[in-house]
């Protein structure tokens, strides 16, 4: 995937992105766009309008870099937060998120795993049995629509409390789940 | 509070969601950098996200790399700006005119003598000495207050503002942190009366772990309190209320104020 001969770890990575070098940049673009454009497409659903927000959040990242600090975290972390709330914040704009049907976005994500050949051999099959819908549902709605848990809650027609305890569990999966 | 009790409520996998208020935000990184054990989780948690994000992973058409880092520039590349002149500042000279400095002195003999003649009175003496009191104090509080400003002014001051936690959401300090020197004072905007036998304790967190930095005056309101200077890898300054003379370590439930720097 990547061209560069230059080895980062994430931590000289993240010293020569601050000296603002451009071989770090060009490693950071091959390495992580993928993932920073699937998150956006994920919420944008669009094309279109997804690779003008991931050039934005690009962009961003460039700019801001000197604002990262790695002792409060990782850098991916930091990227997909970045790309997360501004394809959010475009959602919001654009449309009243609260009017899509929840079979709407279920059925999108199935979509999506059906289509997306690369991603089988993660074992996402195992992932998808592990994580009950219900709980899926609830992280995808927050995390990648920006509900917040009350909005969340009555979408789904559940009391805030189940709400807030299914993300907990569902997260508490993932965890151990991507632990192994 | 029980370590193993925040990490089981909850409020970790808030944070990692992004839907936890500013406030639990600020509490979250702060307990974080306190204790391992809560970064190791909320680092788990970040990544078990992170993971689960990538398997949207997308490629994005091959043309839009081209496109964003035409629009970027590196260093090396960055082109000469220094070239701008400076602009030729002309010395300005302040001139009084004569007539204005004979006016001004005329007009301060004429009040000194209309003064005499009217203080002569013995009553008005007494009004005077009151008067007088009341300016030596406006003149301390002056003092104090300019010695504020002056601190809010340095630039090599660093302004730390420590926000009120749940026990107290309306408590704020402000730190002053010498970034030249490391000396730290405090500037109390707004923190409860200790009950007797209690006191303010300020703490840094280091490495992750809380340094004491003194004891703050029980008779903290409108004035520079000067406390310990800092040392290493300061990451937030936070206030308990302690006993009387202090503690070796932070009671967290009894947080009244913290600031990340």
């Amino acid at each position: 995937m990547a061209t560069n001969l230059v080895k980062y770890t994430e931590e000289s990575l993240v010293i020569s992105l601050k000296e603002n070098d451009k071989k770090a940049f060009e490693h950071l673009y091959d390495n992580y766009s993928s993932a920073l454009y699937g998150v956006i497409y994920k919420i944008l659903n669009n094309e279109e309008k997804a690779e003008d927000v991931m050039q934005e959040v690009f962009l961003k990242i460039w700019r801001k870099i000197n604002e990262f600090d790695p002792s409060r975290g990782r850098l991916f972390t930091w990227m997909i937060n970045i790309a997360r709330n501004s394809s959010i914040d475009l959602l919001r704009k654009e449309k009243n998120v609260f009017k899509e049907d929840i079979e709407d976005s279920v059925g999108k994500v199935d979509r999506l795993f059906s289509e997306s050949k690369e991603i089988s051999h993660i074992g996402i099959k195992d992932l998808i049995e592990n994580l009950k819908p219900e709980r899926k549902d609830l992280v995808d709605l927050v995390y990648f629509q920006g509900y917040t848990q009350e909005e969340a809650a009555e979408k789904l027609s559940i009391p805030l409390g189940t709400a807030k305890s299914r993300i907990r569990v569902a997260l508490q999966e993932l965890k151990n789940y991507f632990e192994l | 509070m029980n370590i193993k009790d925040y990490i089981a409520s909850g409020i970790l996998e808030e944070y990692v969601m992004g839907v936890t208020s500013e406030q639990e935000t600020q509490e979250v990184k702060c307990m974080s950098h306190i204790y391992p054990e809560i970064k190791a989780e909320l680092l788990k948690l970040e990544d078990a996200l992170g993971q689960y994000a990538r398997l949207y992973e997308r490629k994005p058409s091959t043309t839009l790399k081209d496109k964003i880092f035409a629009q970027m520039e590196f260093k090396g590349h960055e082109e000469s700006k220094e070239s701008v002149e400076e602009e030729s500042t002309a010395s300005v000279v302040k001139v009084v005119p004569l007539w204005s400095k004979i006016s001004i002195a005329a007009a301060i003999l004429l009040g000194i003598y209309a003064g005499s003649l009217y203080y002569d009175n013995q009553q008005t003496k007494a009004d005077m000495n009151a008067l007088s009191a009341r300016m030596t104090e406006m003149d301390k509080q002056n003092a104090v207050n300019q010695d504020f400003l002056a601190m809010y002014k340095n630039a090599d001051m660093k302004i730390v503002k420590l926000s009120g936690k749940e026990i107290s959401p309306e408590s704020s300090v402000d730190v002053f942190w010498n970034q030249k020197s490391q000396e730290v004072a405090l500037n109390v905007l707004n923190l409860p009366k200790p009950e007797s036998g209690k006191q303010y304790q300020l703490w840094t967190i280091v490495d992750g772990v809380p340094v004491d930095m003194g004891m703050i005056d029980k008779d903290f309101q409108g004035k520079i309190l000067k406390m310990k200077a800092t040392a290493g890898k300061v990451i937030a300054f936070a206030i308990t209320l302690e006993k009387e003379g202090g503690s070796p370590s932070p009671t967290l439930e009894k947080m009244y104020v913290m600031g990340l720097v």
